[in-house]
């Protein structure tokens, strides 16, 4: 297993910088998602890792080596695709024992090669060596594809696929695991149980995983640390808390979760707590800022309905509501304040009543929840 | 360097060699044709490069270059009327094919005509027959002692009711063996044109037959011109029938090519003769393109809809019996073939006098030399055209090369003909003698069918995602191993299409064997070829039983093959 540390990469594509000042620090044993929208770079960045793409400069070192003179083949990271790319032409053993052939090929005399080779082309000619029979076969009962072990791959479902993908990368015993959008082929279903599984295993062999993903719920729900990627540049990295509740973009703010973001302007300060002015509207913040004009970010949930309590968050207003979502456990108000439209989340219980449109409520934040950017 | 690095040598190495090849027995003979037409003598462009004293002279050659064979060329003479006549000929040929095949296609696409699946599986028959099988099939019926002849007398006509040695003879021996090229686009356009048109043109008060003038047809014309161009260059680029055909007095530029060269070694003649014919496929070529790229096909690439079938009885019944009279005739050609070859004599009698298998007999015996020899060089140029093929797909989809994509496009325009002399001249003299050996025949079989080949191979090579190799890649296999162990058996099923394609045709390509192959390697087209010209028919016909039999067996496994793989995907 192996630490991932990138430096000041960077790549071009014909003229064009895909990528740069990438700086990771990506420890042993972690699970590290790359998130962004699509076109962001993460999947160049993972392709620079696994040796695809050569980068314009900057360093990439796995464990204590520096990749840069490896070929993909000898990098020993074992790679996920989002296609799976599953060799068609053969049945889910052959396609685990892939790497284990490979390994046996490099060490072996000429007439032992020939052997292997034949094997690769069909295994009925040329058997398996015990050792790789067992090794292959212990595997597939950690993914429970035991019984599926003879089958092509495209008599499987979506969800077997995958793991006879994970199940072919984690055989090698890969430094690092790349996933490249593992997930975003199977149903909502699917993908629920497939985070559990993965997880799971990640956590069982403490394998270090660079997982690429456009979806934050994803990267919230299964990653250690989670670097957000923005048009070639990493914006942000952090735990899954941290993004969520210092997010240091607007971008981020929007992106990782659902933020109501308001610009402002920085009018004074007053007992420690920054006075921003937006609109006609004073806020309170307990953040601290040099700059004048400043976004403010609140998440829904940290906006509170007053129904009648005391005011003592600090900060209150008067809103009407636009709309109301009920979404199970919590109805999302839409709320006009002013000219401002803010978004609130408040839990709901069985036999609370939903507030009518256009209504007037009371709206409090604390200072603390309130962040200037 | 490291090893990712070496293994990009190694493909670039091979790249570098496909290179080479391309341009060692393909631009280098057709530019050096292309300066013999004026130099008038052949030059040794490889021996120029080796030897100083060569150079010097083909540098003497180069400024002695005149304009005279482009003059004679110009000039009212053989040349010219033989260019003259090959336009004539292919003009006539492609309009007479679309006329037949406008009521053909037309019946198959958008009528319940009866017999229709019947006429439809007969319509391939002519392209399995090579055409200078077809040409004699036409003799020994409407020779001088054919059954049609005999019949037509009978009937009252005097002498035959069409001189096979004549422009009519091959213009007809063209139209009914290279109708099915035009056939099965014209059907696609007849099928994809809007219906919601026409049901316009009807709703507006137009007939039936109107309708089908003002808008059916117009709306399928940039579709059938350029149809209409195909059979041209198929008609220009045919050595078979006018070889065979052709009297002595009649002019046709492909076998005036062919006299120049191996009659009278007139190198200038033949190459003027090459450079016009190459220019002419060009044009052709060019023209069909820029049809197909700038003609509004928008009705053409919309989503086919249900076509409401005509089910008419006053035009179906006509209509299949005029498709069923054209595909017939290809048919009687084909069993008159068969008829000749199991017959004791045939003379001037409807059917022969008597039957026997002893040609076959002979054949097998005496000619059975032949038919190795056909096998052994469709073998090597299916071997050659296979692994050049699979390298070339891979680097126009792998990595983009547009230029290799180009160059095995070339093959497709020029005519066999003109390959072959641009191939004997240029490989004519030491340091690279390679004429009249085998290795420049298979060569040349090999270039020509290359784009067939190509076309099959990058197919398959697009299906198989860069994400697989890259799989084993990461799975720590080099590229060379990647390339064995997944995509090689990937892209099996369509090497193997390919490859079978590659040696049906080489069996059937008559042009580059009648002019290069030498006596000892002679395949069965030359040898039916010879005993056509020595007007041994008994044991051409059987030999073309034979060889048609061959190309039936292995078309249908190319078919199984093509079609087994498309189902696995």
């Amino acid at each position: 297993m192996g630490s991932v540390l990138i430096e000041q990469l960077r790549k071009d594509f014909s003229g064009l910088t895909v990528l740069q000042d990438i700086n990771l620090d990506i420890k042993e044993g972690e699970f590290f998602a790359l998130l962004g929208p699509s076109g962001c770079g993460k999947t160049t960045t993972m392709r620079c890792i696994a040796g695809f793409e050569t980068p314009t400069s900057g360093t990439i070192k796995i464990g204590d080596k520096n990749v840069a003179n490896l070929a993909p083949n000898e990098r020993n990271c074992g790679m996920v695709f989002q296609s799976y790319a599953l060799f068609p032409h053969m049945n889910v053993f052959d396609n685990v024992a892939y790497s284990l052939n490979i390994k046996e090929l490099k060490k072996s005399n000429f007439f032992k090669k020939a052997g292997v080779y034949t094997r690769m082309l069909n295994s009925k000619i040329v058997k398996y060596p015990q050792h790789i029979e067992r090794k292959v076969m212990d595997i597939l009962e950690y993914v429970e594809l035991t019984e599926h072990a003879k089958k092509l791959t495209s008599e499987l479902s979506g969800g077997q696929q995958q793991r006879v993908a994970l199940a072919r990368a984690l055989v090698m015993e890969p430094e690092v695991l790349l996933m490249d959008e593992p997930l975003s082929n199977l149903d909502l279903k699917l993908r629920h149980t497939m985070r559990n599984t993965i997880r799971r295993i990640q956590q069982d062999l403490k394998i270090t995983t660079i997982f690429v993903t456009h979806d934050q719920e994803e990267a919230m729900s299964m990653a250690d640390r989670i670097a957000v990627m923005k048009d070639g540049k990493i914006l942000q990295v952090g735990t899954p808390t941290d993004l969520y509740s210092n997010p240091n973009t607007p971008f981020i703010a929007d992106f990782v979760g659902t933020s109501n973001i308001l610009s402002g302007k920085v009018v004074g300060s007053e007992k420690g707590e920054t006075i921003v002015q937006i609109g006609n509207q004073q806020i309170k913040s307990s953040a601290q800022t040099d700059k004048k004009d400043v976004q403010v970010i609140i998440r829904p949930e940290n906006i509170n309905v007053l129904n009648g309590a005391p005011d003592n968050f600090g900060n209150s207003f008067e809103g009407t509501i636009h709309l109301a979502t009920y979404l199970g456990s919590i109805v999302r108000y839409d709320v006009r304040v002013g000219e401002h439209q803010l978004l609130i989340d408040t839990t709901y219980e069985s036999g609370d009543s939903i507030k009518k449109n256009g209504s007037t409520i009371r709206l409090g934040v604390s200072p603390e929840r309130v962040l200037l950017i | 360097m490291n090893k990712f690095k070496q293994n990009f040598m190694g493909l670039g190495l091979i790249k570098l060699l496909i290179y080479g090849f391309f341009l060692l027995f393909l631009i280098i003979p057709l530019l050096s044709v292309f300066l013999v037409a004026f130099t008038d003598e052949p030059i040794n462009v490889f021996g120029s490069l080796v030897s100083w004293e060569q150079m010097q002279i083909t540098i003497d050659q180069l400024k002695n270059a005149t304009l005279d064979n482009f003059k004679a060329m110009f000039t009212y003479g053989s040349y010219f009327r033989g260019l003259i006549n090959s336009l004539k000929l292919s003009l006539i040929v492609s309009l007479w094919v679309l006329i037949i095949c406008i009521p053909i296609a037309y019946g198959i696409a958008r009528t319940k005509m009866p017999f229709k699946r019947t006429i439809s599986a007969l319509c391939t028959v002519p392209l399995v027959i090579p055409t200078f099988i077809s040409a004699y099939a036409f003799i020994i019926m409407f020779g001088r002692s054919g059954w049609v002849t005999y019949i037509y007398e009978k009937m009252g006509g005097e002498g035959m009711l069409i001189d096979p040695y004549s422009m009519t003879g091959i213009a007809i021996v063209q139209i009914f063996f290279f109708f099915p090229y035009a056939l099965w686009p014209m059907v696609a356009a007849f099928k994809i044109s809007d219906i919601s048109l026409e049901e316009a043109s009807r709703n507006m008060g137009s007939r039936g037959w109107l309708t089908f003038i003002t808008v059916t047809f117009p709306l399928a014309l940039p579709g059938m011109l350029s149809t209409l161009l195909v059979i041209f260059a198929v008609s220009f680029s045919d050595f078979g029938t006018p070889i065979i055909l052709a009297p002595n007095d009649l002019n046709l530029i492909v076998v005036d090519a062919y006299r120049e060269i191996s009659g009278f070694f007139n190198w200038g003649g033949a190459a003027i003769l090459t450079v016009i014919m190459i220019a002419v496929a060009g044009v052709v070529y060019w023209l069909q393109n820029y049809l197909l790229k700038d003609k509004n096909y928008d009705v053409l690439s919309g989503k086919p809809k249900q076509v409401k079938l005509n089910k008419n009885k006053a035009l179906t019944i006509p209509l299949t019996i005029f498709s069923g009279i054209v595909v017939l005739i290809p048919i009687l050609a084909m069993i008159t073939v068969f008829l000749q070859s199991i017959a004791t004599t045939w003379g001037r009698d409807p059917l022969p006098s008597g039957y026997t298998f002893d040609h076959y007999r002979t054949i097998f015996t005496s000619s059975l030399g032949n038919i190795q020899n056909s096998l052994v060089l469709a073998g090597g140029a299916l071997i050659l055209s296979a692994v050049i093929a699979t390298f070339v797909s891979y680097f126009v989809v792998r990595q983009r090369s547009t230029t290799l994509d180009f160059m095995t496009t070339i093959p497709l325009i020029v005519p066999g003909i003109a390959f072959g002399i641009a191939l004997i001249q240029t490989f004519n003299t030491a340091p690279l003698q390679l004429t009249g050996t085998a290795l420049i025949l298979i060569i040349a079989y090999s270039i020509r069918r290359l784009p067939y080949m190509v076309r099959s191979t990058v197919g398959t090579m697009r299906a198989i995602k860069q994400d697989i190799e890259e799989a084993a890649v990461s799975l720590g296999a080099s590229t060379l191993t990647a390339a064995t162990t997944v995509v090689g058996p990937l892209m099996l099923p369509g090497i193997a299409a390919g490859s079978i394609l590659v040696f049906v045709t080489v069996i059937k390509e008559t042009s580059v064997s009648i002019l290069m192959a030498p006596a000892e390697w002679a395949p069965m087209s030359l040898a039916i070829f010879q005993n056509v010209l020595r007007a041994e028919y008994y044991s051409a016909a059987a030999m073309s039983v034979i060889l048609v039999i061959i190309v039936l067996v292995l078309q249908a496994i190319a078919n199984k093959l093509s079609g087994g793989n498309k189902s696995h995907e």
